[in-house]
């Protein structure tokens, strides 16, 4: 308590001599004056400087101030955020009456920072804004998909097709190995996670702000080196009501070039009838007799059905809906603003749906001229209508490409076939459309996310601002399964099973926040110091049943057997001390320095505090005397930052250990046993990022060109990680603080925005250039080998990216056995297998990682995105494009898709496969007369990703009535198309998908696919 | 002035606000933290416990080791599934590597018990109420676990990394390589003499079940016996003979769940088909694939048809053994083939809940310690008269007549023949043919099997041709490889010669 008296007491001493100088300045000349907006209402807070000095005043609550020139005439520079500036001349005694006109130009925006708001010229680190306007016709289920594209050094990728899922969001390159890497999502200032669910309701937002360098994070602490998302939501302004209506409506359609082709019934039996009878052929080199051939695919010609299962999934023109209203207002002491919205996506997979209904209000106002209050309150409830699982080979979306496509989705009598394959040696599967339709699995989500606050101004410069932020999360899932459901390779009827699960999530934090602004003279200076505490609490209640009487009562009740019964509760804590000052002089040279010490439970007992310290500093040499000549440079800054930050996403309890319950029954009766579930470490600590961001932002022709480019250094060091141990020790993992990874690179923006007569034109652009290496693995081993030997490998080893893909280098198919016996010796090998290179030269390929090389990396050189726009009297058009370029993808699927045994179907191309020496095939796909050395990992599954995404097109048509009768200001009606085209040689449909993730990356084992849009939209304004 | 006084105000709510001291201190509410527990006497029997109950685990998928290589059971060929090639399947066709899944998920199994069992032997020095005999009898049943754990994976592997502390620091762990198997033994002999000191003969109620002392000298006997030190296991093994144990007249009540731990039972992991979490399903593996309801009464089953006994093991029954009808089941016929699947019928009793049977798994019986001593005098010279009745004791129960008049090479053909059909399918015949054949003698045995159940699989394989890799037997496979991703992890650790 004395130590943080003692850090105030310096601002109050400021403060005291700041009164002495202003009562010892007004002896001199002096100018009055009163500064008004367009609406005449008084302007606080506008900067009022002479020429070519550095002094300067503020006006005051009443939009009046008063200044001292030196001479008895001067030219005084008016300025405001968001108001374009002006220059005046002004003499001893006079009174001026200045009227701010808006600005509209991006430079005098209000950036949303971490704890505040900075004018976007005096901004010192890194903060990307997104373009709301650009990305308002996007049907966006979930607001993550607003950010596809839309700022330098933030990816968004969308793994999945889920209805109202969230996107991937990086910033800035992978920065961890084992703890998480996504960013810390903040709200209206409340630090809700590092996902933002599906219940937000993305027309609620004001204004997002993407914060990437250490100066801008660090006041985030342990949970900023991820980079942050700031979400505003809208808020009432002054003037009269406005009422919004908008709804949109969509269908959505899988588009044929982005389906994978695969084997017909007729071709498939054909494969079947092949395979059976070259491996007669090749093991007992005689011609086998058609009689021998099982009757199942005797006769390839005569087959029955050919079922294309994977269009049999679709939900062909599933709709989309939203619908959203709003109503604001507000006047000088009350702002308000209630909305509501609803969004329904039907998935583009049978009986998928989202929906969400989400209610808002925000209200903020001021009690008398010191105390103001507001309180935003967002309640919401979603609904997943889910597949059982879509992810992966053995579910949904890959059993719908390799499952037998001579089986009829229904049978003679209307029924589901429900048994898909499982004889003459196919594997067996559930009906999918069947699976889709008639298995339950539906998750709700209600939320409820709070922000209150009171703000007391006192003694001028002051303020204490004192919040609390409370968010209720109630998520149930149910999914019951009938028992005619079969399972893989297991026919049914089998035993129904349902499963139920509560997870109910408490947060809450408090701020208390005091800062301290000022002008005098040339100096403004801006301090933050804070406290923050925040608690999570989940609890869990999971419960399931087997064995029911019939499928007809879906409920535990009637389940002879519970299992998995089960209540759980965990949760973390946090608390902090923050401090922070921005400091600009004579409107060019600009500082800024952070400080946050910050405790989390994650940590172990004497490691759980780390430091976070930042610095940044600014030069807008546009205004400098020496720059004054050019006068197409409206603005030029060159800034600089360098911080710490943290990342504590690993297990609440990573650092302990704990027992288990292992029972056992002796004299047939239960008797508890407990064992040993992990292995503690107790030095576990704060994974850091040290950050350098070096930029320039530029502005020119009135501001209608800006442009940024940045160069940032960040090494993340003492990362965690659950790094592998010998099972010796009983364990095979354990949590440690190891490695050092380094993300480098540039980023690039530009817009630029013109209008000629009535004819506007905007363009904006981004690039984003990321490499990431691993510096240093600590661990026991240098190296970290993730996956298995016939699922794809990502090996992550000093000098490498994160994550490389490993694998044998697949050199082509062996012709005969004359090439086989001239090359490395492959235990087993026969014509028409693969042929890999042997990497460490000893004339054996080994059945091992021994022989494997990196066969790809799955980060992409580049990643860029672009946005093109207009308006032409009523009519406004966008183009929006995204890309990554230069990175490899490891196709998982094709280890089943083009998997020779024959019992699954295989993609057209196998046509082309490898027969005999003289139908050696197209070289890609090899024999069927065995399986060993064709699907391990190996450089014949890696494929380029580059891509380059035609997201959406847009068209918009605006209406403003001049005729009093209609009820409505104005109506734009708008068509949109999204997801629309996708560029590309990658086989895939979808060159995002990263089925594992983290130190797994780029592994495509298919996913729920992503729909193309077409969506059109009526807003009508009253 | 007034400005110190606002602030301190406003300080105070900020500390107020700000929390208590343990603010920060966060432990999992559901579980006990390790370091309070091995506090007392109660904490270290729900330790010891919780070591019987890894067992389950590794009993559940023992036969994947112990019998499936073996000449007693092969597989019922799913040509659907194709992805056990390089799995399940390898034991049996011996294209087992380093890469085996189940070795991989067996071998974590193993040294997760035995770092229980090291943790709780050190952590229990400091436990309060602890008497003197209460420790010796929870220090004999961990040491007789961890030589019976070390047992099983020196006849895996060979030599194995030998560890009986608890690791102080993870780092510890690369420091552990391979031992030799000389050293492995005698520190299976050391914990094993431990446990004869320290184990009683009989448990009172509710501890039935436990390991006793006729167990670990059972056990110590097969040591000796696999070590080829027939006097020390002679003499060992009789001294099971007067503790109480006996044969039942039915062979196959030593399988019922009706008459568990009974006379002639020795050591049995224990299962409880009506307690939540504590059940087994071994006929639900075994079982042919295509039986559905057929074998284990519950028509939505899906077995997995492995572990199916092969038409070798099937001939071998002497005309008369009422041991083949408690042990084969050859009721079922493929739906698809029209051709009977045998199955291991000791473990198929009728149970109440689908999939949760009742049957607990035999690790030794009397008739085991019968038959090892009858081999251990034999081999000693020639068969006693002793050897005779212990053999023709364990025959008679089968409804066999006794047998007389045999040379030492017969009857150790005999003692051998015997023990395939007495033990069959209880996780033995792998390491009773390594261990009674040279390497050279188990490679012509097998390839021989081999040769066999490849010309007339015992299960048809449907026209589906072997890979000219299965069932061809190398003597460096008598060993398995360890782990290829043991040595990934610690590259000093080396491979089993030949892999």
């Amino acid at each position: 308590m004395k130590k943080y008296h003692s850090i105030l007491r310096p601002a109050c001493i400021t403060w005291l001599l700041l009164i002495f100088l202003a009562k010892a300045q007004a002896q001199s000349r002096q100018v009055d004056g009163t500064i008004n907006d367009e609406t005449g209402a008084a302007m606080q807070g506008a900067d009022i400087i002479i020429k070519g000095s550095s002094k300067g005043v503020r006006s005051d609550p009443k939009g009046k101030f008063t200044i001292t020139i030196p001479e008895n005439s001067a030219v005084l520079i008016i300025s405001h955020v968001g108001y374009v500036t002006q220059e005046l001349p002004a003499t001893t005694g006079s009174t001026l009456r200045i009227t701010m006109q808006k600005n509209a130009t991006a430079l005098n925006d209000v950036v949303v920072i971490g704890y505040g708001t900075q004018r976007r010229r005096e901004v010192t680190g890194s903060v990307a804004t997104i373009d709301l306007t650009a990305t308002k016709d996007i049907p966006a289920a979930n607001p993550t998909r607003l950010l596809v594209g839309q700022a330098p050094g933030v990816t968004a990728t969308q793994a999945t097709g889920k209805p109202g899922s969230e996107f991937t969001i990086n910033v800035r390159g992978l920065g961890s190995l084992g703890a998480g890497s996504a960013p810390l999502y903040v709200v209206d200032g409340f630090p809700v996670g590092t996902s933002l669910g599906q219940n937000f309701n993305g027309s609620d937002i004001e204004n997002i702000s993407i914060l990437k360098d250490a100066v801008s994070t660090a006041i985030y602490g342990a949970r900023g080196s991820n980079g942050v998302v700031l979400i505003t939501t809208k808020n009432g302004k002054a003037g009269a009501p406005v009422l919004n209506v908008s709804s949109s409506y969509g269908i959505q359609n899988i588009p044929s070039n982005r389906k994978v082709k695969m084997l017909n019934g007729q071709e498939f039996a054909q494969f079947k009838k092949d395979i059976f009878m070259d491996k007669i052929r090749y093991f007992q080199n005689r011609e086998p007799d058609i009689n021998e051939v099982p009757l199942d695919y005797r006769y390839p010609e005569q087959t029955k059905n050919s079922t294309n299962w994977f269009d049999a999934t679709l939900h062909d023109n599933a709709p989309f809906q939203n619908y959203y209203v709003s109503l604001s207002q507000g006047n000088s002491n009350l702002h308000s603003m209630l909305s509501a919205g609803y969004t329904r996506q039907e998935g583009i997979l049978l009986n998928t749906k989202f929906d969400n209904l989400s209610v808002r209000g925000n209200i903020d106002g001021k009690v008398n001229d010191n105390i103001s209050m507001g309180l935003k309150v967002n309640g919401s409830f979603a609904t997943n209508n889910l597949a059982q699982a879509t992810e992966g080979r053995d579910n949904i979306v890959g059993a719908s490409l390799i499952a037998d496509p001579r089986d009829p989705i229904y049978n003679a009598d209307g029924s589901y076939h429900a048994y898909v394959g499982g004889h003459d040696g196919v594997f067996g599967f559930s009906n999918p459309v069947m699976s889709l339709t008639d298995i339950q699995s539906r998750q709700n989500i209600g939320q409820l996310l709070t922000n209150a606050f009171i703000e007391i101004s006192f003694l001028k410069n002051f303020k204490f601002k004192s919040s609390l932020n409370g968010l209720l999360n109630y998520n149930s899932y149910k999914q019951f399964i009938p028992s005619y459901i079969p399972g893989e390779n297991a026919p049914p009827p089998r035993d129904a099973s349902e499963t139920d699960q509560q997870i109910n999530t408490r947060n809450y934090s408090t701020d208390q926040l005091l800062t301290y602004n000022n002008t005098f003279g040339s100096h403004r200076i801006n301090v933050l110091l804070g406290y923050t505490a925040q608690d999570e609490k989940t609890t869990t209640l999971n419960a399931g049943g087997a064995q029911f009487p019939s499928d007809l009562t879906p409920f535990l009740g009637s389940a002879a057997l519970k299992t998995g019964v089960n209540s759980g509760e965990y949760g973390w804590s946090l608390n902090a001390f923050f401090g922070r000052v921005n400091y600009v002089f004579a409107e060019k040279y600009l500082f800024s320095g952070s400080f946050r010490r910050e405790g989390s439970s994650r940590f172990g007992e004497g490691v759980k505090y780390g430091n976070f310290p930042a610095v940044s500093a600014g030069w807008r040499i546009s205004n400098e005397k020496f720059m004054s000549g050019i006068s197409w440079l409206s603005d030029m800054k060159l800034r600089g930052s360098w911080g710490i930050t943290g990342n504590n996403g690993i297990p609440n309890y990573g650092a302990l250990a704990f027992m288990s319950d292992k029972n056992y029954i002796l004299d047939n009766n239960l008797v508890r046993g407990q064992v040993v579930s992990n292995i503690p470490n107790p030095l576990l600590k704060w994974e850091k990022s040290k950050q350098l961001d070096l930029g320039v932002d530029l502005a020119a022709f009135q501001d209608k060109l800006t442009f940024t480019a940045e160069y940032y250094d960040k090494i993340t060091s003492d990362m965690l990680l659950s790094i592998p141990l010998p099972a010796i020790s009983g364990f095979t993992t354990y949590l440690a603080n190891v490695g050092k990874v380094q993300n480098k690179g540039f980023e690039f923006a530009a817009r630029y925005k013109t209008k000629v007569r009535n004819i506007g034109l905007w363009v904006s652009g981004n690039v984003s250039i990321n490499r990431n290496k691993v510096l240093a693995i600590n661990g026991p081993s240098d190296r970290l080998l993730a996956g298995d030997f016939y699922g794809g490998y990502n090996i992550s080893r000093p000098g490498s990216p994160i994550g490389a893909i490993f694998g044998f280098r697949m050199l082509g198919v062996f012709k005969n056995q004359a090439e086989i016996d001239k090359s490395p010796y492959q235990d087993g090998a026969i014509p028409g297998v693969y042929k890999y290179y042997d990497a460490d030269h000893n004339d054996t390929i080994s059945y091992d990682t021994k022989d494997m090389v990196q066969i790809g990396n799955p980060w992409p050189k580049f990643t860029y995105g672009l946005t093109i726009g207009g308006d032409f009297k009523h009519f406004d058009w966008s183009v929006l494009i995204n890309g990554a370029q230069g990175y490899d993808i490891y196709r998982v699927i094709e280890a089943s898709t083009m998997n020779m045994d024959g019992v699954f179907n295989v993609l057209e191309e196998s046509k082309q496969r490898y027969r005999n020496e003289q139908n050696p095939g197209n070289g890609r796909f090899a024999t069927t007369n065995t399986w060993k050395w064709e699907r391990e990992s190996n450089s014949r599954y890696v494929y380029s990703g580059s891509h380059m995404w035609i997201r959406n097109i847009s068209l918009g048509y605006t209406f403003n009535p001049t005729t009093p009768k209609l009820m409505f200001k104005s109506l734009r009606l708008y068509a949109s198309g999204d997801n629309l085209f996708l560029i590309t040689k990658y086989p895939g449909s979808n060159p995002d998908i990263n089925n594992r993730g983290g130190i797994n990356p780029g592994l495509d084992d298919e996913a729920y696919p992503l729909a193309r849009t077409f969506t059109f939209g009526a807003n009508f304004t009253f | 002035m007034k400005v110190k006084v606002i602030i301190i105000h406003l300080l105070i709510i900020m500390v107020t606000l700000s929390c208590k001291k343990d603010y920060l201190d966060k432990t999992d509410p559901t579980k006990i933290n390790t370091g309070l527990f091995y506090k007392d006497a109660k904490q270290v029997e729900q330790a010891v416990n919780g070591v019987y109950g890894t067992l389950q685990d590794i009993a559940n998928d023992q036969w994947i080791t112990n019998e499936l290589p073996s000449d007693n059971t092969t597989i019922d060929f799913n040509p659907g599934d194709r992805g056990q090639s390089d799995r399940i399947e390898a034991f049996e066709f011996y294209t087992v590597n380093g890469n085996s899944t189940n070795l991989n998920t067996s071998y974590i199994a193993y040294y997760n018990s035995i770092y229980n069992i090291n943790n709780t032997l050190a952590k229990m020095q400091g436990a309060t109420g602890l008497t003197d005999s209460i420790k010796a009898v929870n220090e004999g049943q961990l040491k007789f676990i961890r030589a019976y754990l070390y047992f099983e994976l020196t006849q895996y592997y060979g030599d194995v990394v030998l560890i009986t502390r608890p690791l102080t620091q993870p780092s510890e762990a690369w420091t552990y390589l391979r031992e030799s198997q000389s050293k492995v033994y005698a520190q299976i002999e050391t914990d094993l003499k431990d446990a004869v000191t320290g184990l009683p003969i009989k448990y009172q109620a509710g501890h039935v079940g436990r390991a006793t002392k006729g167990a670990a000298l059972s056990l110590l006997g097969k040591v000796y016996l696999t070590e080829k030190k027939y006097a020390d296991a002679a003499t060992t093994l009789s001294q099971v003979l007067p503790l109480g144990y006996d044969l039942n007249n039915d062979y196959a009540d030593a399988f019922n769940p009706q008459k568990k731990n009974g006379i002639e039972s020795i050591f049995e992991i224990q299962y409880n088909a009506s307690v939540d979490g504590e059940w087994s399903s071994f006929i639900y593996t075994f079982a042919p694939r295509l039986s559905a309801g057929a074998v284990t009464g519950w028509p939505q089953s899906n077995p997995g048809g492995w572990n199916i006994p092969t038409n070798d093991i099937i001939n071998a029954y002497e005309p008369g053994d009422k041991r083949k009808d408690a042990s084969v089941g050859l009721d079922f016929k493929s739906p698809v083939t029209g051709e009977t699947v045998p199955y291991i019928k000791k473990y198929n009793h009728p149970h109440a809940v689908y999939g949760r049977t009742d049957d607990n798994w035999p690790v030794l019986r009397y008739s085991d310690v019968l038959l090892m001593l009858a081999e251990a005098i034999n081999e000693q010279g020639a068969p006693t008269t002793d050897a005779y009745t212990y053999l023709n004791k364990v025959r008679h129960r089968a409804g066999l007549a006794d047998v007389s008049g045999l040379t030492q090479q017969t009857f150790r053909d005999t003692v051998a023949h015997e023990r395939r059909v007495e033990l069959a399918f209880e996780n033995w015949r792998w390491f009773d043919l390594k261990r009674t054949m040279t390497p050279d003698e188990l490679t012509t045995f097998l390839n021989a099997y081999a040769a066999t159940e490849k010309a007339h699989p015992t299960v048809t394989r449907q026209g589906v041709p072997y890979s000219n890799t299965d069932y061809v037997f190398s003597a460096f496979e008598a060993l398995f490889p360890v782990p290829a991703n043991e040595i990934i992890v610690n590259p000093k650790l080396t491979q089993t010669p030949g892999y």
